[in-house]
């Protein structure tokens, strides 16, 4: 009998690049994959923009970004040669579970061209790199460095079209960190723990040394030392576990642009579409949520994303935490660990936003070891959003505790 | 970075790509050259190689105005390499007439008074020599 996923799927067509081999005028991998997306669109009739997911070894933001659509699955599996075989399963399981009907995958390389101009993808700054993505040729001279110097221009954007402040932001981290003084595996715990842990004011948070203006330090994540792993199951395994499960109800994700400078909407981000994805997955919206684990590089992104998550009307996001409702005690609580603001962040959040959630809606905040009285909230639901890139890529969880 | 020693230009120099070619080429003019599509008439930025919009191939390149607005804006304390020498400084997203938009270092605005910076206040253009291939675009804030 074959199994479920049985021409669950089918490969509709397959193409080149439009020159391949030892190519004696130098080409980018960029190109290389581009002309070969285009050249199996042709050949299907399958228009570029009607490509729902993207598989590739790294390169799937790049491609989207460079093709201005917008793909409701994004799959980067870089294990080698045969991530390609692994992408058609991959995308086979999207195609079988519904998510999407049109998948591509991608690849362009250029080991040959590249000896003489390097790889062409992103990242590659500095005198001698070889070719750039064109992004970076465009924006390499402008002297921005780091996440802080480009979120900057998302909070000045939002402030000229709603009348928000600077100071409306500044509550977001003063309530985190107290969030963070319940926790004692929060990096800015306590004064005793960090020099500059321990209870914070919106003063403060404002007079703190100035990064990238409006953005002060304080309104900046940390980067921290953190590790985690969460284990997903199926139902029959979960009926047999030791601890509680938690339940995915919804899941969704979606992308906007890879580069700040191809950010259409400096006041939204593209988890407006991956939450619509999971909260209908889920049956469930907004006015169902009970907490939110929600990512906050700056305290610009996770308002901007409360507006995007249906939390708050658009413009209202930072009231959350303004009006009390996101601290602890509050009515929906927020960030309940300390957030990348004051618990930790190491570079890349989602994952201590997943370890929280599960922590929270299995009744294990408060267990002694992980968080002081006051940190258990009584939470049955909570959308989870990770953020990516410069407020680029999305990801949107709706979480359920067991029965 | 490069640079000819003639030249006080410190600041790291773009490796320009094969198809950005005509961009780098109207800087040493002073133009400002545009990719746009043939078939849907757009403009775009940064240079692709297909049409974001309508996923054409059929592109070319005009000459810009030059002219365009701040669509958003940041004071940065903190950089890096050469620029770290230059803080505090002013980023800007630049819309441009014709569409889409850029990134720039805004001249002509004073870096201690991000309050008096105008999102929409109107910009130009100017090209600075970095090297004897790359003139850098900057945009800098029109007098009333």
């Amino acid at each position: 009998m074959p199994g479920q996923l049985f021409k669950a799927a089918a490969i509709a067509g397959a193409a080149e690049a439009n020159e391949i081999g030892f190519l004696e005028n130098p080409v980018t991998a960029l190109e290389l994959h581009i002309q070969a997306i285009k050249n199996v669109c042709d050949q299907t009739g399958i228009p570029i923009a009607k490509i729902e997911g993207v598989f590739s070894t790294g390169w799937s933001t790049e491609l989207c970004e460079h093709l201005g659509i917008t793909p409701k699955y994004i799959d980067t599996t870089a294990v080698g040669g045969c991530s390609f075989e692994m992408h058609v399963h991959h995308a086979l399981a999207a195609i079988h579970s519904g998510i999407i009907d049109v998948a591509l995958i991608s690849h362009g390389e250029n080991g040959h061209s590249r000896r003489k101009i390097g790889g062409g993808g992103s990242g590659n700054y500095g005198a001698g790199a070889g070719a750039l993505s064109p992004a970076a040729e465009m924006s390499m001279a402008y002297g921005l460095g780091g996440a802080p110097s480009n979120y900057s221009h998302a909070m000045v954007r939002h402030m000229h079209r709603y009348g928000t402040t600077s100071e409306d932001y500044a509550h977001i981290a003063k309530v985190t960190r107290d969030w963070a003084t319940l926790n004692p595996r929060a990096a800015m715990y306590s004064k005793e723990k960090h020099p500059f842990g321990g209870p914070i004011t919106v003063q403060g948070v404002q007079e703190s040394r100035m990064i990238s203006w409006p953005l002060t330090i304080l309104h900046c994540c940390m980067v921290t030392d953190h590790g985690g792993a969460v284990l997903v199951v199926s139902p029959k395994v979960a009926a047999g576990l030791n601890n509680k499960p938690v339940w995915i109800a919804g899941a969704g994700e979606s992308m906007s642009h890879g580069n700040m400078l191809e950010m259409g909407d400096f006041t939204a981000t593209s988890a407006r579409h991956s939450a619509q994805t999971a909260y209908t997955m889920a049956g469930m919206g907004p006015s169902d949520m009970e907490m939110a684990m929600i990512y906050d590089s700056f305290t610009i992104t996770v308002a901007i994303t409360a507006e995007m998550l249906g939390l708050t009307p658009p413009g209202e996001g930072h009231t959350l935490w303004k009006d009390g409702h996101a601290a602890p005690g509050g009515k929906f609580p927020v960030n309940t660990n300390g957030g990348g603001l004051s618990f930790n962040h190491s570079g890349m959040y989602g994952m201590p936003l997943l370890v929280e959630a599960y922590r929270q809606l299995s009744q294990t905040a408060e267990d002694g070891v992980h968080g002081d009285k006051g940190k258990q909230t009584d939470a049955r639901t909570c959308v989870v959003n990770g953020t990516g890139g410069s407020l680029s890529t999305t990801g949107t969880l709706v979480l359920m505790a067991d029965d | 970075m490069g640079g000819d020693p003639k030249l006080s230009y410190n600041k790291p120099i773009p490796n320009q790509g094969n198809h950005t070619k005509p961009f780098w080429e109207g800087a040493k003019n002073g133009q400002l050259m545009l990719p746009r599509c043939v078939d849907c008439n757009r403009v775009h930025w940064y240079p692709r190689h297909i049409c974001p919009n309508c996923h054409s191939t059929n592109l070319e390149w005009i000459e810009g105005s030059g002219e365009g607005s701040i669509h958003t804006y940041a004071v940065q304390h903190m950089a890096f390499g050469p620029w770290a020498e230059e803080v505090p400084f002013v980023t800007a997203y630049i819309d441009l007439k014709e569409g889409d938009r850029m990134l720039t270092v805004l001249r002509g605005v004073d870096a201690t008074k991000p309050e008096d910076i105008q999102v929409g206040a109107a910009v130009k253009v100017e090209f600075e020599q970095a090297n004897d291939d790359t003139f850098i675009p900057y945009w800098r804030v029109v007098e009333e």
